[in-house]
């Protein structure tokens, strides 16, 4: 009985139940009955919106987050990579999107062709230092929370990433979405996570970032690199996403 | 959690306005006052489209009861035009 939307929901709804034959039999107020059947109509939406909410608690999901994600940098600081991630669509990666950090700093990866193999070190071109290591990323975990996969234009990338950070994950107030020549340029507002000066954030971008660069990736069937990522005050990043070949 | 107050105050807002506006215009018919509650009621959340599946479903079951109650009451008026 702790969730706050049920309290709230049976309250309301006993107070209609009890206030509108109240107004309309006794009282003979058709306003205050139409108040009373209005209280009962939100007390149902927020009974049923109580049983919506996540069976995991958020303390859960971010310490589950954490974790992975300081493996992740382990990993990356333990092997010395400093080149910022690629994100790849499924269509590059078994039908899952990953993302894609090169061994060798400073190679030019800008055309990244072709199926990547499915294995954690990958080769993804013909010279031998070609080498990167592939890992998952919260951006590619939560395509599959999309119901159809987003089309290439401006549009449909803002409303399959409103659909994720506003309406699933509840991470963000908004997001505006506008693509120029080979530029995908995200604005989000009301960001509830804070940019960390941490090994795994400088590689793969932050979690907002990195499910941007994901379904950007995904909707234009092209790699996507995350180019610049800047946190202003109230909650205020842009983002600025370079597509690859 | 943010999503869920925003659309829970949204109609309470939308519901309290409109009973106060009809109210204030001397309306005295329920009917009228059920009616454009329920059509205020399936437009904002028609617009909340991006949240989870899950709340959703259920939002579209609560749309389905109360545009029920909407097509009686249209049938009874209806009815009521029809028998003069």
């Amino acid at each position: 009985m702790k969730n706050p939307y049920k309290i709230l929901g049976l309250g309301l709804c006993l107070f209609g139940a009890i206030f509108s034959p109240m107004s309309y039999f006794i009282i003979d107020s058709v306003p205050l009955t139409a108040l009373g059947i209005s209280a009962l109509i939100l007390g149902f939406t927020c009974i049923a919106l109580a049983d919506t909410r996540p069976y995991v608690s958020p303390e859960a999901c971010e310490m589950i987050l954490k974790t992975g994600m300081e493996n992740t940098g382990a990993l990356l600081e333990e092997l010395g990579l400093k080149s910022k991630a690629i994100y790849l669509p499924s269509a590059m990666r078994d039908g899952h999107p990953q993302a894609l950090i090169p061994l060798v700093d400073g190679r030019d990866i800008q055309q990244v062709k072709g199926k990547i193999q499915g294995r954690l070190i990958v080769r993804y071109g013909a010279d031998p230092e070609d080498m990167a290591i592939a890992v998952a990323t919260p951006g590619s975990i939560n395509m599959d929370m999309l119901e159809t996969k987003p089309g290439p234009t401006s549009g449909e990338i803002e409303a399959a990433a409103t659909y994720i950070l506003t309406g699933l994950l509840d991470l963000a107030n908004s997001v505006n979405v506008n693509i120029s020549d080979n530029r995908v340029n995200v604005e989000v507002s009301g960001s509830r996570l804070r940019y960390q000066d941490i090994w795994y954030y400088r590689c793969l971008g932050s979690p907002i970032a990195s499910i941007m660069a994901a379904i950007s990736s995904e909707a234009l069937g092209k790699p996507v690199r995350i180019e610049q990522e800047e946190h202003g005050k109230g909650g205020k990043l842009r983002i600025i996403l370079a597509v690859l070949s | 959690m943010r999503v869920y107050n925003k659309l829970v105050v949204s109609l309470a807002l939308a519901t309290c306005m409109i009973d106060t506006l009809l109210a204030a215009g001397g309306q005295k018919n329920l009917e009228v006052y059920l009616t454009i509650n329920i059509i205020a009621y399936l437009v904002i959340t028609l617009l909340y489209v991006y949240l989870n599946p899950r709340a959703r479903r259920a939002l579209n079951t609560i749309s389905m009861v109360l545009f029920g109650a909407f097509l009686v009451v249209v049938a009874i008026k209806v009815m009521e035009v029809l028998r003069g």
